[in-house]
């Protein structure tokens, strides 16, 4: 590491928390900010967990320590990872290639750590593309990896039944040194046990699936990125087929149901009697201490997503919204499954756009704002591993395109992110502290 | 009047439901916590096998239907002692399903049996509360009755009928009748009902439902309504009180736990092997060895051993001449034996094994299992039983008449028993004066 890692943090907004002093000599991770260091504040971008001081390391945190490697800090991410836009948070970081722009989110901090600091490998996590979004926005590979892969345990949860730990990095090497690292059963997570043992081999990718009508609606920088980058991987021979996936346009809602359910349940602990700010009027009769503490301290998305969420789950609106999302989830999982029968992945571009900045992000209301995510939900919804690679450059800002594999295929997609380095020029944003 | 009730049973697993936290001994409050008991984001839940080896005993017991498949589910609401505010319950796919407990004849139908934590317990202090989480995260089974019980005398003696049982099947501790807590539904007909919460103890249940009862139909006469409501049970006035307006299932917005996944129950079911309820016992032993339901019931209460020795025996020999010597000899010196049971077992078969090939007559086992099982000799045992013998003898030769009275009732019997133990001054024990008397009166008629 050549620069102090704060003196960079300063210009970019990166870290909500680094720790005092770390071993320069061994290699340098960051987590977003739900992931829990012992002793290091937590606070998953949220005020109501400010003064949460962790008294355990998340398993990932464990496994990297026993790695050899060294935790500089906690990285900014939107408010309970609900944002794409890493806007809503404690406090935004901002994109390598332009200031002016959002890195993306829910991992925004940790996609720009990865970007800015050299040989820098940055955790964060993923409740619906907050792992690949950022990744593409910010020009670095994202890895999120299947569902149950990667233990949860030390986690803060937004969204529970998705929503793995992933990987950024400026280069494929790190992620296929570090998924082992972070994988692997874990009693502490029981969604880890039923994992197959993590192969990384030389399997190839040979056969790509892009979904008919993918580009409807992106900007023509993004098509024009996508559309050559499906050349340059049919001239390494790789055969693309374009399918029908006509079944992913219900994965949006259906998410967005079982993502407010279980946030819903997920934020309710937060009342300021056990961990986190704790400066709620005790004189209150305890219902009214709940309602003004968490209208006090929770910010707008999380109350609103709260609200939704205990609204989906009432009375009969249970079986109308929610056990009905279950079923949409299966629906969707198995179109996957179908195209993957024949495929190695599915590929589509990350997002619509090129990074925003943060003058438009005002402006856009939260419908599109949650559209935004459309390539990268469906296969986080189901489970589904994924990766985002850089693949091109537009007035300067990267774009990504994702690759989605069968579940527990992370292999396919480290070969992938290898094939993408060599065949796509790949920048590196300048830093200048 | 209708009484459903919903009985938690806390579970004797040696930690807690969703982490290793151990599940008794704590010397003060907060004692036996993890960040997981106190709902620390980041924490996650692991799952105590045993719990649901537990619950599936339980389940098992009550003849309820066992899916091969279960999960839990996350129910929704904010109480101070509630370390998540939502607690990990079963909703869809409870570890029992729709079983029936019988209380005598009458048929009491088990709603569902469900595996969930327990939360903490709140305790209030001056103007404010204090919480001791060191029952958060206890294992429990809450059992839902039909609401076919009738009054509160009956729901007592179920309860009591029903914790000797679950006593049978799992090592619950004897001081375990506080540790079940139970939520008591009352309604009157035609009328909402109310349930009284949180109620320890069978003879406050009975206290409760009572109170209740009185109380609705006072209310009905006068012409007021019964308005569905959570109430408590105040067990220093032993009055209810109104508590809060009863929620409704739809109101705890229950979802799937995402953290605990799939349960593959029948996988852990197939490995246990259930202890039997005495009840369900004596029905077997009525069936497989066609002895008298009294009979069976009689053994089985008189000790859950007593009837596996029978059963033990039935297996080598006939189970009439079985159930001859468990009525007989064993059942007159069982005080002595119940202690040494698992010594003296083989020794036992061996005894009746030798009558059933016929190498000794039937007095000579009968003595021989009472030597055997007084650890005495059963040479000296036998001249005390020739002496008694002839004592008897001697007695009937005086009065001949009793054997002619005898033929028309046993009670003639007596007569001579009396003389009898009169004449040994005592040092005959009754039971075998009786014995004896009745051998050789039946060996003159």
């Amino acid at each position: 590491m050549t620069s102090d890692p704060r003196d960079i943090d300063k210009k970019y907004n990166i870290f909500s928390e680094t720790v005092p002093s770390f071993n320069i000599k061994r290699t340098a991770f960051s987590v977003s900010d739900d992931i829990l260091v012992k002793g290091l504040q937590a606070t998953a971008g949220s005020r109501i967990l400010d003064g949460y001081y962790p008294v355990f390391d998340a398993t990932v945190v464990s496994r990297m320590n026993a790695a050899g490697c060294s935790v500089i800090g906690k990285t900014n991410m939107s408010e309970f990872g609900m944002s794409a836009f890493s806007a809503a948070g404690v406090d935004t970081p901002k994109n390598p290639f332009d200031p002016e722009r959002s890195c993306g989110g829910s991992c925004g901090g940790a996609a720009c750590a990865s970007a800015v600091l050299d040989g820098h490998i940055a955790l964060g996590t993923s409740a619906g593309g907050s792992i690949s979004v950022p990744a593409a926005l910010c020009g670095v590979f994202g890895l999120t990896p299947t569902h149950g892969r990667v233990s949860r345990y030390g986690q803060i949860d937004s969204v529970s039944s998705m929503g793995p730990i992933g990987l950024f990095a400026m280069g494929s090497e790190l992620l296929k040194k570090f998924l082992p690292v972070i994988s692997g059963k874990d009693e502490k997570d029981l969604v880890t046990a039923t994992q197959p043992e993590l192969k990384i081999g030389k399997r190839k990718l040979r056969s790509v699936a892009v979904p008919k009508n993918v580009t409807d609606g992106v900007s023509d920088a993004v098509r024009k990125a996508f559309n050559d980058s499906l050349d340059v991987l049919k001239g390494m021979s790789i055969d693309i087929e374009y399918v029908d996936m006509s079944n992913l346009r219900y994965a949006m809602p259906a998410h967005y149901i079982l993502s407010v359910t279980e946030a819903a349940t997920n934020l309710a602990k937060y009342c300021g009697m056990r961990c986190g700010r704790q400066d709620g009027d005790l004189s209150l009769p305890f219902n009214d201490y709940f309602v003004s503490f968490r209208t006090k301290y929770l910010g707008r998305e999380a109350k609103l997503r709260t609200a939704m969420g205990t609204y989906m789950t009432l009375g009969d609106n249970r079986r109308t919204f929610y056990l009905r999302a279950l079923g949409v989830r299966q629906l969707v999982l198995n179109g996957y499954k179908d195209v993957l029968r024949t495929h190695d992945a599915v590929l589509t571009p990350t997002m619509p756009f090129i990074a925003l900045k943060f003058t438009e992000i005002e402006k856009m209301n939260s419908m599109d704002s949650y559209m935004a995510s459309r390539f990268t939900v469906p296969s986080v919804f189901c489970g589904l591993p994924s990766l985002s690679a850089p693949c091109g450059y537009s007035d300067g800002m990267p774009m990504g395109i994702q690759f989605v594999s069968d579940h527990w295929n992370e292999d396919v997609l480290l070969s992938a992110a290898e094939l993408c380095e060599r065949s796509f020029k790949i920048k590196v944003p300048e830093v200048s502290p | 009047m209708k009484i459903g009730l919903e009985i938690h049973v806390q579970l004797p697993t040696r930690s807690k439901m969703f982490c290793s936290c151990p599940a008794t001994g704590a010397s003060g409050p907060n004692e036996h916590i993890c960040p997981g008991c106190m709902g620390m984001p980041g924490t996650r839940p692991s799952l105590n096998k045993e719990a649901v080896v537990i619950g599936i005993k339980l389940a098992r017991l009550l003849n309820c239907t066992v899916p091969d498949v279960a999960w839990f589910s996350r129910k929704i609401y904010f109480y101070p002692d509630l370390c998540r505010h939502y607690q990990i319950t079963q909703y869809e796919t409870p570890i029992g399903n729709a079983g029936e407990y019988y209380l005598d004849k009458k048929r009491i139908g088990i709603t569902r049996a469900h595996l969930e934590e327990d939360p903490g317990s709140m305790k209030k202090s001056g103007d404010g509360a204090l919480i001791d989480y060191n029952r958060s995260v206890m294992p429990l089974v809450e059992i839902v009755t039909d609401p076919d019980i009738s009054s509160p005398a009956e729901a007592r003696e179920f309860l009591k009928a029903l914790l000797n049982d679950i006593r049978h099947v799992v090592d619950l501790p004897d001081d375990g009748e506080r540790s079940i807590r139970v939520d008591c539904n009352i309604s009157m007909a035609g009328s909402e009902r109310c349930e009284v919460k949180n109620v320890t103890g069978l003879k406050n249940v009975e206290r409760a439902l009572t109170f209740e009862a009185v109380r609705q139909t006072k209310v009905i006469k006068s012409g007021g309504k019964i308005s569905r409501e959570t109430r408590h049970y105040d067990e220093e006035r032993k009055v209810t009180t109104a508590a809060r307006k009863k929620a409704f299932e739809g109101d705890y917005a229950y979802i799937g736990e995402p953290d605990l996944g799939a349960i593959n129950v029948k996988k852990i079911a197939d490995t246990i092997t259930t202890k039997e309820s005495p009840l369900n016992m004596a029905i077997r032993l009525q069936k497989e060895y066609g002895i008298d339901e009294k009979i069976a019931k009689q053994i089985v209460n008189t000790s859950v051993s007593m009837a596996a020795l029978f059963e033990h025996l039935a297996r080598k020999i006939s189970a009439k001449n079985a159930l001859m010597w468990i009525t007989g000899p064993i059942s007159s010196g069982w005080k002595t034996l119940e202690s040494q049971i698992n010594e003296k077992r083989d020794g036992i078969t061996d005894i009746v094994i030798q009558y059933e090939k016929d190498e000794i007559n039937r007095t000579e086992c009968s003595m021989r299992l009472k030597a055997f099982i007084f650890g005495e000799d059963p040479e000296n045992m036998k001249k005390n039983s020739a002496d008694l013998d002839a004592l008897i003898k001697k007695a009937i030769d005086e009065n001949p008449s009793v054997i002619s009275d005898y033929k028309k009732s046993d009670k003639a019997a007596n007569r001579i028993i009396g003389i009898v133990m009169k004449e040994s001054g005592g040092s005959y024990s009754s039971s075998d004066v009786v014995e004896a008397t009745k051998r050789i009166l039946n060996g003159m008629i």
